[in-house]
């Protein structure tokens, strides 16, 4: 019903949307999300033919060429056939009206109704949309935000439209007013096309059918809603999710790191993307259909960075590790959670090479790792249980940041003294001479954890691998760390394998969890999931035994 | 864990002494020639006299002045002590680091040998290699090293090897650091203390098993050492001459060894704090 193909929208010399395909059938609901900035809005308004010059491509509606119709002609088809709802309610709605003429005018100037079965109409369609009965003579400024929204949305309503170009339909509503307004969007009649654009992922998720995402004027991801949302592939979509509060993630909220910056050369995203290779900044990548999913990366979407085959390790008879299978994504935290003993560590340590597995496979970054050179060191990196320990009692804070590099043998000494202070300012620690003189005896738990974490990352790794990092810190200075954690993640899109015994941790730091027990897997997936639904018994008796502030007996779990 | 070394031996009693015995002893070595009046070597007057201005401790059975010999002979002591005490550390270290960081055979390979040398007694074997081969002072320091090595190399894997499991050294590990460079950056750092104390064994052994072996008559004749002095002595016990030939050749041995010792207890102190008296400040 609606094909947009090759779409480019310019104002002057700015490029707004570039190369836009997009289909939407009768009856059906596409969602496009994104940043604000990245075009959605001027996608809406170039289907009503509201952008003004400088848009190429074609739009084709209900077999009707929009881009080449004249302006008389178009006028019969918008706000006739092809509705929209303005995000910005404040500059639509005439001042100089009430809003009972103005939800009548459409169908008037459309010739559609006589005046008055269309303020008949305008009255019902009020209504629908809950603007109380006693305000259909108000004029818009003595009306709420939420009403005026209610009432533009009944003016988008009043002709009945085949299209409807909902932008930021709910936005500026409360929860309470927002999911009365979804139920009636979904109610609505459903042969009507929608074509909603929003920046918010539960207006997409209620109720599109399918959601297609924006970035930087281009169309990165699109999907089925439920897919895209839960299984992103996109860095960007996942990005955007993990940026965006809501009861369904657990794990805490992450910004995207930088800004949209325009014009990019090559792939919009990889200005902010943290897994850029050459060819992204080269050449923009193309829009790849595979079973009714489409993702525009270089890469084929989030990479996978380890993964871990039939892993095992035995200490004569004791099966340690036996046959694990896992893997991490780019920028994703995986939690290893269990109690002491079930392998964890010895897991870890078999990955990083500090223990040689007995059998299996690990593979980096599509790689299968044979040796571990000091290649593998300078992308793979690990943070240990005790600070105190894995630090030497004789080396000085900077002495201790500098030594990978002066293991891997990197730059100059005066380059590596840089790069150790860069570091060091990193996670937050005192870049003055006095600090990083000091020794570990001078330091406090949480600043030496820091100094462990700043000398993992001064190599740049893209996988760390952190074995209960806080488990001998005080509870807030773990928040700090765990909040250091994120944090990196964000900025360096570190893909972590996280070591704890603490569910409730696990719960908050990662994207995945997967719950070991006797060195084995028995359960693995989305924290929330996990968390939310634990399908093995031992998994629920982690979760009733974590950490809770409710009184024993009050505890929801049995 | 972290001890300066330097600032512990130098604030315990017993290291201070050790310390001031043992400088003195190498101040007198080491000045012999300004001190000594007299080649020890060349006869420089009659045979046995007695102790006189130009001779403070008179002269021996050939004419040489005793005095000279004394000196001279704390050099050949420390000579002996030092070399045998470094050459035979560098052994115990090389063997004892590399059989714990490299393990597996080469590790059950040279704790076999440790294992044969120390069944053997190895002041036997010198006598015996020294009655034969009659060794220069290089020789000699050669043959202590080679049979002084095993028990320090045994003390220093089993530390190599508690010490390689720890956190530090796997960290280094995974910045992708070789064997080389974590023996040389952190094992040998760490095992300091205990090299200290081996060291400061191994110079006692030599300078007392030098000194034996003169006395015994075995070592290089022509060397001036105070274990030939006290054996030469012994011959003319039936005279008085043993109060400044015999007695002042044994005290200085003595105290040099017992400044070896109160040293190593020091230092010891200082590794076990279970051995330190009082509070730990």
């Amino acid at each position: 019903m609606l094909e947009i193909k090759n779409l480019r929208v310019s104002y002057g010399n700015d490029i707004i949307l570039d190369g836009i395909d997009l289909n939407l059938s009768r009856g059906e609901t596409l969602a496009i999300i994104g940043e604000s900035g990245t075009g959605k809005t001027t996608l809406g308004m170039s289907i009503m033919r509201l952008t003004g010059d400088g848009v190429q491509g074609s739009i084709n509606f209900a077999g009707e060429e929009l881009l080449t119709l004249s302006e008389e002609e178009m006028r019969k088809i918008r706000w006739n056939r092809i509705a929209m709802v303005f995000q910005n309610v404040d500059n639509v709605l005439n001042p100089v009206h009430t809003v009972l003429e103005q939800v009548a005018e459409p169908m008037v100037e459309h010739r559609l109704r006589s005046k008055d079965k269309a303020r008949e109409r305008a009255r019902h369609l009020l209504a629908k949309v809950g603007l109380p009965s006693g305000r259909l003579s108000a004029y818009p400024h003595q009306l709420s935000g939420g009403e005026q929204q209610r009432v533009l949305l009944a003016m988008a309503l009043a002709t009945d439209p085949e299209l409807l170009i909902l932008d930021e339909p709910l936005s500026s509503l409360d929860v309470a007013a927002r999911s009365e307004l979804a139920d009636l969007l979904r109610k609505d009649n459903v042969q009507r096309a929608r074509l909603l654009v929003t920046h918010d992922l539960d207006t997409a998720a209620k109720l599109a059918d399918r959601i297609a995402v924006l970035y930087g004027g281009k169309i990165v991801e699109i999907g089925g809603t439920d897919d895209v949302l839960q299984r992103p592939r996109h860095p960007f979509t996942r990005a955007l999710i993990r940026a965006y509060p809501n009861m369904t993630t657990v794990k805490d909220l992450q910004g995207i790191k930088g800004r949209m910056t325009r014009p990019v050369s090559g792939c919009p995203f990889h200005p902010r993307c943290t897994q850029v290779i050459d060819i992204c900044r080269e050449k923009p990548p193309e829009l790849v259909w595979n079973q009714g999913r489409a993702i525009a990366c270089h890469r084929g979407g989030i990479a996978t960075i380890l993964s871990v085959k039939n892993l095992s390790k035995s200490f004569g008879r004791l099966k340690a590790v036996d046959s694990v299978n896992l893997h991490i994504d780019a920028g994703e935290t995986l939690a290893l959670v269990g109690q002491s003993g079930s392998g964890k560590t010895t897991l870890a340590k078999t990955i990083i090479g500090l223990h040689q597995p007995s059998g299996g496979e690990v593979f980096f970054d599509g790689t299968q790792v044979v040796n571990r050179d000091k290649g593998f060191y300078r992308k793979v990196q690990m943070i240990f249980q005790n600070p105190g320990e894995s630090l030497s009692h004789r080396l000085s804070v900077l002495e201790a940041v500098m030594e990978p590099l002066e293991v891997q043998g990197v730059g100059t000494k005066e380059e590596r003294r840089e790069k150790a202070i860069e570091v060091i300012g990193e996670v937050e620690l005192p870049q003055t001479e006095d600090f990083i003189h000091k020794y570990p005896h001078h330091l406090s738990g949480g600043e030496m954890q820091r100094v462990a974490i700043a000398r993992a990352l001064v190599l740049d790794p893209v996988l760390l691998i952190a074995d209960e990092p806080t488990a001998f810190l005080d509870a807030s200075i773990e928040a700090k760390i765990l909040k250091l954690l994120l944090n990196l993640q964000e900025h360096r899109g570190l893909s972590m394998l996280y070591i704890t015994h603490n569910i409730a941790v696990a719960r908050k730091v990662s994207d995945r969890i997967a719950v070991m027990l006797n060195g084995r897997i028995i359960e693995e997936g989305p924290t929330n999931q996990i968390i939310a639904a634990p399908k093995q018994a031992y998994t629920r008796s982690l979760l009733d035994a974590a950490s809770s502030l409710h009184r024993f007996e009050t505890r929801g779990i049995k | 864990m972290h001890i300066d070394l330097k600032k512990e031996i130098k604030e315990s009693n017993s290291g201070r002494i050790g310390i001031a015995v043992l400088l003195l002893v190498i101040v007198l070595a080491m000045l012999a020639p300004a001190i000594g009046r007299f080649d020890p070597i060349q006869q420089s007057a009659a045979t046995l006299l007695s102790p006189s201005q130009n001779h403070w401790l008179g002269t021996n059975h050939v004419g040489q002045d005793i005095f000279s010999q004394l000196l001279y002979g704390a050099r050949t002591s420390l000579l002996v002590g030092f070399g045998v005490g470094i050459l035979g550390l560098l052994f115990s270290i090389l063997f004892g680091v590399s059989a714990a960081l490299i393990g597996g055979v080469f590790d059950g390979v040279v704790m076999r040998i440790v294992d044969a040398f120390l069944i053997i007694p190895t002041v036997i074997v010198v006598i015996l290699v020294a009655a034969y081969v009659k060794p220069s002072l290089l020789l000699l320091i050669l043959l202590l090293s080679v049979l002084s090595w095993p028990g320090g190399a045994r003390v220093i894997r089993a530390q190599t090897l508690s010490l390689r499991g720890s956190g530090h050294i796997s960290a280094a590990r995974t910045f992708g650091a070789g064997q080389l460079y974590i023996a040389w950056r952190h094992i040998l750092p760490d095992l300091m203390p205990i090299l200290l104390v081996e060291f400061i064994y191994g110079v006692r052994r030599a300078v007392f098993m030098e000194a034996g072996l003169a006395f015994l008559g075995i070592g290089d004749p022509m060397a001036v050492s105070w274990g030939t002095m006290m054996h030469d002595a012994l011959h003319f016990s039936y005279l008085d001459v043993w109060r400044w030939w015999l007695v002042p050749a044994g005290v200085a041995l003595s105290l040099t060894i017992i400044g070896l010792t109160f040293l190593s207890h020091a230092a010891e102190v200082v590794l076990d704090p279970r051995l330190r008296g009082g509070a730990v400040a």
